[in-house]
């Protein structure tokens, strides 16, 4: 894997986020987003806040020089209490390429506005909203739903999850029936 | 958008087809429910076998605090 490349033509794909109306580089399920402008956020966190931040920040600096991957953005915005997806993550990062995911480095003046702007989000997920989604699979009316057909949904549906994820996630989950109590599993989930 | 069988046995391919794998609010609300997995998934991993190693790597590289690890970990779901 060449470590760094020119921006030479690549199909519609841009190394740098820029702000020019560019088509979207993937195809999606959903329309691609127009690019993000983060100049526009407003920093709001306290400075108490920005130092805690920081310091966790920093503990997945695993380089030495107080940045972090691109791709351990995702993992430090939810151990900061936020539930971003990963395409959230992607755009916020300005549409890195999966190379740029691996490669590129960002340090905490840069990840500071990324992180308020997924704080600000006005859609987050609320404890009703996740109620609501997984009682589409409650097939018989009564608050459960059945841990093999969880499991087949998180594996094929929206950000697919791993076998080993899924696995973890519902560990200890399912009652003898192999049925899952949804609202109980969402508090669950909610609760860290 | 629900597939209504009467009296359908319960087996695994009447699950798998009544999945909505094309629509997009199914996928939207899916992706939804997965990141709140993955961000619960994420700090319970973190709270339960990573402190001790960070901890550890940190003091070899020379970090003061690091033993801040734990207190820092105890005040981040207050950020939601």
């Amino acid at each position: 894997m060449a470590p760094k490349k020119d921006a030479k033509a690549a199909p519609a794909k841009k190394a740098e986020p820029a702000k020019a109306a560019a088509p979207a580089p993937e195809p999606d399920v959903v329309a691609a987003p127009p690019p993000l402008d983060l100049s526009t956020v407003k920093v709001e966190f306290t400075p108490d806040q920005q130092e805690d931040y920081k310091e966790a920040f920093g503990l997945f600096d695993r380089v030495g020089d107080a940045k972090v991957a691109y791709n351990q953005v995702a993992d430090i915005m939810r151990a900061l209490g936020q539930n971003p997806t990963n395409k959230e993550v992607r755009k916020v990062l300005g549409n890195p390429s999966d190379e740029d995911m691996a490669a590129k480095r960002l340090e905490f003046e840069a990840f500071l506005p990324m992180l308020q702007h997924i704080v600000n989000d006005p859609n987050k997920g609320t404890f009703d909203d996740y109620v609501e989604g997984l009682r589409v699979f409650d097939k018989e009316g009564n608050g459960t739903v059945m841990g093999a057909e969880l499991r087949i949904v998180l594996g094929t549906l929206g950000e697919k999850m791993t076998e080993a994820e899924i696995d973890a996630l519902m560990q200890g989950q399912e009652d003898e029936n192999g049925s899952i109590n949804f609202e109980a599993f969402v508090k669950h989930i909610m609760s860290i | 958008m629900e597939c209504l069988n009467d009296g359908c046995p319960k087996t695994h391919e009447e699950d798998i087809m009544d999945i909505p794998l094309d629509d997009p609010e199914a996928n939207k609300a899916a992706a939804k429910i997965q990141a709140s997995f993955r961000g619960h998934m994420t700090r319970k991993k973190m709270k339960e076998d990573k402190p001790r190693e960070e901890v550890k790597a940190l003091a070899e590289l020379g970090w003061q605090n690091a033993g801040n690890f734990p207190r820092i970990l105890g005040k981040l779901p207050e950020f939601c």
